[in-house]
Order: structure tokens, then C-alpha cells, then sequence
């Protein structure tokens, strides 16, 4: 056992597992036991997690056609109004020079999602592939992409909204249409894919030189 | 110098949760955050009273959650007709309307979680604080930590806003006591997450266990 460890050791290389739960290290003999201080089930690393990543993120990438083709909902008045999808009330908002609020609902509808499938992509394929490049950028996108996702409900939420509002009969009302919940699914997936996605694969491959210091930088002279 | 527990471990290791560095511990200062080395994750920093703010902050919640709930947010008016919605309906008329998948996600994630996420917050701060057995001590700081996130009043309140911009030229809109009550409903969550310390709250944990182990 050493006093102290070197900058290249992981927990599980040094025979250690971190409980990802309340963050205490327990032995790596333990796995699939029980965390002695918060219960949960103890291991080295997300079981399944690329498998699950994966599924999920695929699903979401074959439902996001749906989801923007399908109506999202429809405006009717005295018998008028036509269904619309997500593009088509973003267009609907810029040409009535609501140019601020079209942004926002283009950024979060559209924009979000497409990143977060673009960036889930990259970082299943970096650990799939064993890429050695940008990890430390790659954790940074991950992190970013993990909090930003949640924002794509921002539509679903507008819908529920102006239909629960919207409801004068005859005069005018709006109701919501499927892509609404292809849509709700998509933002669905795309969330469970992060939260099984494991960030420690991307290290386990591959650990830059350049990233760390020289292993002859003893810790004790920083302290 | 090696400090090995109960179950041998070295009481001055840990690891990074993101990038599984094997980090020896070290004091830090209140306001300092120690960041890991290689992955640049914050691995664990001191928040001062803690468990007082976040029992103070989980009062102001749950007191602050009746009225966004029981009032409403808005009321639109044409033609002489009108109507008035709470956050409840928005997933009442999705439902309805046969979409009710979209109306449950409206329902957990506006609703439930929060709602849920509010009492966890009191039942770990209030227990930590008054020194009360908390059986459910670790089944309420899973369920918070793994709800997080999952909360979406935020996001309801920006809907909200869209909404409104959405219909002012077609209807009169009157906004109501609700919108003010779930927007300072935001402010204590949102202040809530900032000083829920995970790392420094099961620490608390393990010492109150001890505490109350001594105490038998
Ligand atoms: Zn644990
Ligand atoms: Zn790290």
C-alpha cells in the first residue's frame, strides 16, 4: 500500500472502488456489495454503461425525425388553424418579428438536442475506439451537455401551458398533437443516456503524458 | 501516518468520482474547492452552515409551494370569456386531450419531483440539524441526489414567459399570484442546489451515526 499516490493512479488500478453514491472508497474485493455508509450498490464502473448509452442514444436519434415532422400542436379559431411541428412554429414566431423569443425556442429545441446527440456520440465513440485525444475538453463537454440537455423540454413544457390556457370553445383553442410526444421522448433518451454513460471509460483508455505531471513530482514537496 | 479504517481502506485517499484519479486528501479552506488534477472535476469544497441554510431554504419551499400550485399563474381573457390556469392543469388538459405521457413528464418533473426533492431537503437538514434518529437518512439522500436535475421548475417558469409573449397579441393576459409564488419557489431551489453539499452532508452522516451509536 503507498502513502502517497502517484499522479497515474486510479482506484481501480490501485485496488480501490469509489462508491459513485456518497464518494467513499471502499476495496475493489467489494464490488457488487453494498456501501457500508449509503446502501447503494457498489461498482468500479457503471455496469452496462456503453450498452445502455448506446440503446438509448440510438433510440433517440430514430425518434427525433418523428419528433420534428409530427405536429406539435394545433391553433384552431371559429374552425380554423392548421397543425404545426417544432419548425414550423419557430418559423411562425420569426415571421411575426418575434425574433428573441424564435431564438430561444430554436436554441432549445433544436440547437440543444442536436449538440447533446452530436457530443453523446462523440464521447461513446472516444471510449468505443479508444481515442487518446482531448479527454480533459471531453469530461468539459460532457458536463456541459449534461446540464444543458434538460432545457429541450422547454417546448413541451409551452404546449402544456397553452393548452391548458387556450380552451374558449369555438372562439379559439389549441390542443396538442403526437410529435409532442415523440418529442418528450427524444429529450427522454437523451437524458438516461448521459445519466448510464460512465465519464471514468473516457480515462481508462488512455492517459495523456502531457496532461500529467512528471512521475518524479513527489506530492510531499507540494504540501 | 497510514490511517486504515474499519474496512481497510486508507482514511486519507480518495478518487475522483469522474475520472477515477486516486487523490490523497488534503485540508482545504473554507471557500477553497480542491480540483482534481488530471480531469479538473471539484472534488470536494466546505460550504459554512450547510444543514442550517438548507433547513431554512426547504421551510421557505414547502411554505412557497402551496401558493404556486393553489393560485394561478394566468388568466387570459377574450371576447368576455375567460380562463385561469395552475401548474396542475397544464398536465390536466394534455391528458385529456389523449397526449398522457406528456402530461405525466409535465406532471413529475413541475410537480412531483420538486415537491418530493423539497421534502427530502427538509427531512436530511432537520434530522442533521436537531439531532433526530433519520432512519431514512440514506433513502432521502439518494432520492435527492438522483432527482437532481430532474426538476424542472426552471424551465416551466421560461414556458411560462414564452407563453405569455406568445398569445399578448391575441388576448388580454392577467398575471397571477401563482407566476410571483413559483418564481421566489425558483430562487430557494435554485439556492438550495447551490449549498447542498453532497461530499460534506454524508460526512455529517457518518458523524451523526457515530453520535447516536455512542449514545445507546
Ligand atoms: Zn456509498
Ligand atoms: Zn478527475
Amino acid at each position: 500500500m503507498t502513502d502517497h499516490p502517484s499522479p497515474r493512479r486510479t482506484a481501480r488500478n490501485s485496488g480501490y472502488l469509489l462508491c459513485i453514491d456518497c464518494e467513499k472508497l471502499h476495496r475493489i474485493s467489494q464490488e457488487g456489495q453494498h456501501c457500508d455508509r449509503c446502501g447503494a450498490r457498489l461498482h468500479s464502473r457503471i455496469p452496462n454503461s456503453m450498452n445502455l448509452s448506446w440503446a438509448s442514444l440510438l433510440a433517440g436519434i430514430l425518434l427525433f425525425l418523428p419528433a420534428n415532422l409530427l405536429p406539435i400542436m394545433t391553433f384552431k379559431s371559429f374552425g380554423q388553424g392548421e397543425p404545426s411541428t417544432i419548425l414550423g412554429g419557430i418559423l411562425h414566431l420569426l415571421e411575426q418579428d418575434m425574433l428573441m423569443i424564435g431564438l430561444v425556442v430554436l436554441i432549445a429545441s433544436i440547437v440543444v438536442p442536436v449538440l447533446k446527440i452530436i457530443a453523446l456520440t462523440i464521447l461513446l465513440c472516444t471510449v468505443q475506439f479508444r481515442l487518446q485525444t482531448n479527454l480533459r475538453q471531453k469530461t468539459m463537454m460532457f458536463r456541459v451537455v449534461e446540464w444543458i440537455g434538460r432545457w429541450s423540454m422547454l417546448d413541451i413544457f409551452v404546449i402544456g401551458i397553452l393548452v391548458a390556457l387556450v380552451q374558449l370553445g369555438n372562439i379559439a383553442h389549441i390542443e396538442g398533437n403526437s410529435g409532442a410526444t415523440a418529442f418528450a421522448i427524444v429529450v427522454l433518451l437523451t437524458m438516461f443516456s448521459a445519466i448510464a454513460f460512465d465519464t471514468r471509460l473516457i480515462w481508462d483508455n488512455g492517459m495523456p503524458e502531457a496532461d500529467l505531471p512528471p512521475e518524479n513530482t513527489d506530492q510531499k514537496d507540494e504540501r | 501516518m497510514v490511517n486504515i479504517a474499519m474496512h481497510g481502506t486508507p482514511e486519507h485517499l480518495t478518487a475522483c468520482h469522474e475520472c477515477d484519479l486516486l487523490i490523497e486528501q488534503v485540508a482545504n479552506q473554507p471557500g477553497e474547492d480542491v480540483i482534481c488534477p488530471r480531469c479538473h472535476a471539484r472534488l470536494y469544497y466546505t460550504t459554512p452552515n450547510s444543514i442550517e441554510r438548507l433547513l431554512a431554504l426547504s421551510v421557505a419551499g414547502l411554505i412557497l409551494f402551496i401558493p404556486a400550485n393553489i393560485f394561478p399563474i394566468l388568466s387570459l381573457r377574450v371576447f368576455g370569456q375567460s380562463q385561469s390556469e395552475i401548474i396542475l392543469q397544464s398536465a390536466m388538459s394534455l391528458y385529456e386531450g389523449g397526449l398522457a405521457l406528456v402530461a405525466l413528464l409535465i406532471l413529475l418533473f413541475a410537480v412531483v419531483v420538486p415537491l418530493f426533492q423539497l421534502i427530502a431537503l427538509f427531512y436530511i437538514s432537520s434530522t442533521l440539524h436537531y439531532r433526530w434518529e433519520g432512519r431514512l437518512l440514506r433513502q432521502a439522500m439518494l432520492s435527492y441526489q438522483h432527482l437532481r436535475g430532474w426538476g424542472m421548475l426552471e424551465i416551466f417558469l421560461l414556458g411560462v414567459l414564452i407563453s405569455i409573449i406568445k398569445l399578448k397579441d391575441i388576448a388580454d393576459l392577467d398575471i397571477g399570484l401563482g407566476l410571483y409564488s413559483l418564481g421566489a419557489l425558483i430562487v430557494v431551489i435554485t439556492l438550495s442546489s447551490i449549498f447542498f453539499n453532497p461530499h460534506q452532508i454524508w460526512h455529517e452522516i457518518d458523524l451523526h451515526r457515530k453520535q447516536r451509536y455512542a449514545d445507546d
